[in-house]
């Protein structure tokens, strides 16, 4: 066992867990935040999504002692029930969940899009989002989705908090 | 000026050598144009078929498809030691594409580099191989290609480096490497054998990437299938120099060529990824003949001893390794992401992976394709299906990708480490 300080979601938090434990477990066994899903466990799927210093990640790939001081963010970091963001609340609208378990890492892989690509082509989305899969086969409502969220942040002044 | 006798009779003979120059650098540079046809010819299907394999076999959509939903119409920028080149629309769009090329000028620019209004190519376009199609091949890949749907699509500028934007200076290029001499087959190999041959030179143009070039961007003749590079990957020697460190069987590379798949050997993955969705494509007789020919090279190599014989997971690295920290970086790696699907007791297919022992990018002679591999990992081309690895780009750092790279040489290949290494994943990662 090794202490490891990780930032997550702009918080410090200190794990005591082996070098080899995956970033995923981290998050959802020790920091409780349950919203990254293991799926396949192998870089497949992408239901692990987070971010790491902004680059999507697949955190059932990561060991945790790899992080080092990069800065995690996972989806509970875009928004809350009350008030989702703009990605969030696309996702809602626009009703792109059937059983919801890989949206959580489709959320967070299309924030790292419009946050390097703010108006992204549609070829440009299906490239970006073609890591993760969906197995209920929504992903025309996703891809629907992600392009509302583009819409509404292009037409919000510059610097609105996505 | 009155110059002495002597000097003004010195002056006339370097004026006249100038001339004689001028008239030969025009005559090596310049070509006519070839009257615009009014009309497509008509083409009976037997011929657009074969026109069809032979396009697969050339994959010519490789570069001329870079949008699927435009089939031929080119726009593909490609990256060259000389500037960036743009594949052209060569659908028979009469404006911007070859609606109005003649068989002639078709066959012109397939043999000699010269389109039809006479500019020169640049040799981006592989002519240096087409030119040894036998004509009846050149002239049923017209009746496919005048066949297909015409797409408006002017070409893109290129964007080359001073001086290469003169295109005539391709003339001289022409004179080094151009050579329009027949294709000849070898009387003392059998005929699938030669079959090969002709498909791997004049059509599939598998030099073009395996054979290292010259400062002048050329093929350097004197060392074929040594090894050369594709979108900045390495693309292994074909011959005694190969680096797979296991021997291919025949079998094995028909496999991977229809595949992408070789037990024991590898996935394909970057640039050869499109070369293999083109041969899954194509007649199967003819992808035979091109494993038996590149394997008769292939089998040059001779029966080395390396880990990959050994069966099991990569071993932890010596405690006395003098580059301890290192290593146990790509040690730790290793084991808690690749070896979730590279481990022992896995093959390589859909949802298993290659032992890592077996891989040959980690005994390529220098770091490229397994620096492209883990960063890029493997996607199949657009709209295509194919294998799947997921990149690590965004998970790694450059020092953790260089410690796993440094690491898999040593401990999973055995090999020296890469000299150049650490500039490999800079490159690799520059914006």
């Amino acid at each position: 066992m090794t202490t490891y300080r990780l930032q997550v979601n702009g918080k410090q938090h200190a794990v005591d867990t082996d070098p080899d434990t995956p970033l995923l477990y981290v998050l959802r066994n020790d920091l409780e935040l349950s919203g990254a899903k293991f799926g396949c466990g192998l870089g497949q799927c992408g239901s692990c999504t987070v971010l790491v210093d902004d680059q999507p990640a697949m955190s059932c790939l990561v060991p945790v002692s790899s992080v080092g001081r990069r800065a995690v963010r996972t989806v509970e970091g875009l928004g809350t029930g009350d008030k989702p963001g703009v990605l969030q609340q696309a996702f809602i609208d626009e009703q792109a969940a059937q059983c919801g378990y890989c949206i959580a890492g489709m959320i967070v892989q299309a924030t790292a899009l419009l946050e390097r690509t703010p108006r992204p082509t549609d070829a440009q989305i299906r490239a970006h989002m073609s890591p993760n899969l969906c197995r209920c086969g929504t992903h025309m409502r996703i891809l629907r989705a992600v392009r509302r969220a583009a819409d509404v942040l292009a037409k919000q002044p510059a610097g609105a908090k996505r | 000026m009155d110059l002495p006798r002597r000097k003004r009779h010195v002056g006339r003979w370097l004026l006249a050598a100038a001339v004689v120059l001028a008239c030969v650098a025009f005559a090596i540079m310049w070509r006519p144009a070839i009257t615009p046809q009014t009309a497509t010819p008509s083409f009976d299907q037997a011929r657009i078929d074969r026109g069809a394999n032979l396009a697969r076999l050339g994959m010519c959509a490789s570069c001329h498809t870079p949008d699927l939903a435009k089939p031929f119409a080119g726009g593909k920028p490609m990256e060259t030691p000389f500037g960036t080149v743009h594949s052209t629309n060569i659908t028979p769009d009469n404006d911007t594409g070859i609606g109005r090329w003649s068989l002639e000028a078709f066959t012109r620019s397939m043999r000699k580099g010269v389109s039809r209004d006479g500019h020169l190519l640049y040799p981006a376009f592989p002519y240096n191989h087409y030119t040894r199609m036998t004509q009846a091949d050149i002239d049923d890949l017209y009746a496919y290609f005048m066949t297909r749907p015409a797409i408006h699509a002017p070409a893109r500028d290129n964007d080359m480096i001073f001086p290469f934007g003169f295109r005539p200076l391709v003339a001289f290029w022409n004179v080094l490497y151009l050579d329009d001499s027949a294709w000849q087959p070898d009387p003392k190999q059998s005929a699938e054998w030669n079959r090969g041959a002709y498909l791997a030179d004049a059509v599939a143009h598998c030099a073009a990437c395996h054979t290292p070039r010259t400062m002048l961007g050329g093929p350097d003749l004197s060392r074929p299938l040594d090894g050369g590079e594709a979108e900045d990957w390495y693309a292994p020697a074909l011959n005694a120099r190969s680096p797979s460190p296991l021997p291919w069987t025949r079998q094995q590379l028909h496999t991977y060529l229809r595949t992408g798949i070789a037990e024991d050997h590898a996935a394909a993955g970057g640039p050869m990824q499109d070369v293999v969705m083109h041969l899954s494509q194509a007649d199967e007789r003819d992808v035979a003949a091109l494993s038996a020919w590149t394997h008769s090279h292939l089998a040059q190599a001779p029966a080395r001893a390396t880990p990959a014989q050994q069966a099991g997971s990569l071993p932890t690295p010596k405690a006395d390794d003098p580059d301890l920290q290192r290593m146990q970086t790509g040690y730790a790696l290793y084991a808690n992401a690749c070896a979730r699907c590279h481990d022992a007791g896995r093959g390589v297919g859909s949802g298993a992976a290659l032992p890592l022992q077996k891989a040959v990018a980690l005994y390529d002679p220098d770091p490229r394709s397994l620096i492209h591999l883990v960063d890029e990992g493997i996607a199949p081309p657009d709209g295509e299906p194919g294998r799947w690895m997921p990149g690590y780009r965004t998970i790694l750092t450059g020092e953790q990708t260089g410690a796993l790279a440094a690491y898999l040489r040593k401990y999973g290949a055995g090999q020296p480490a890469w000299p150049d290494l650490d500039d490999a994943v800079r490159k690799a990662r520059a914006p």
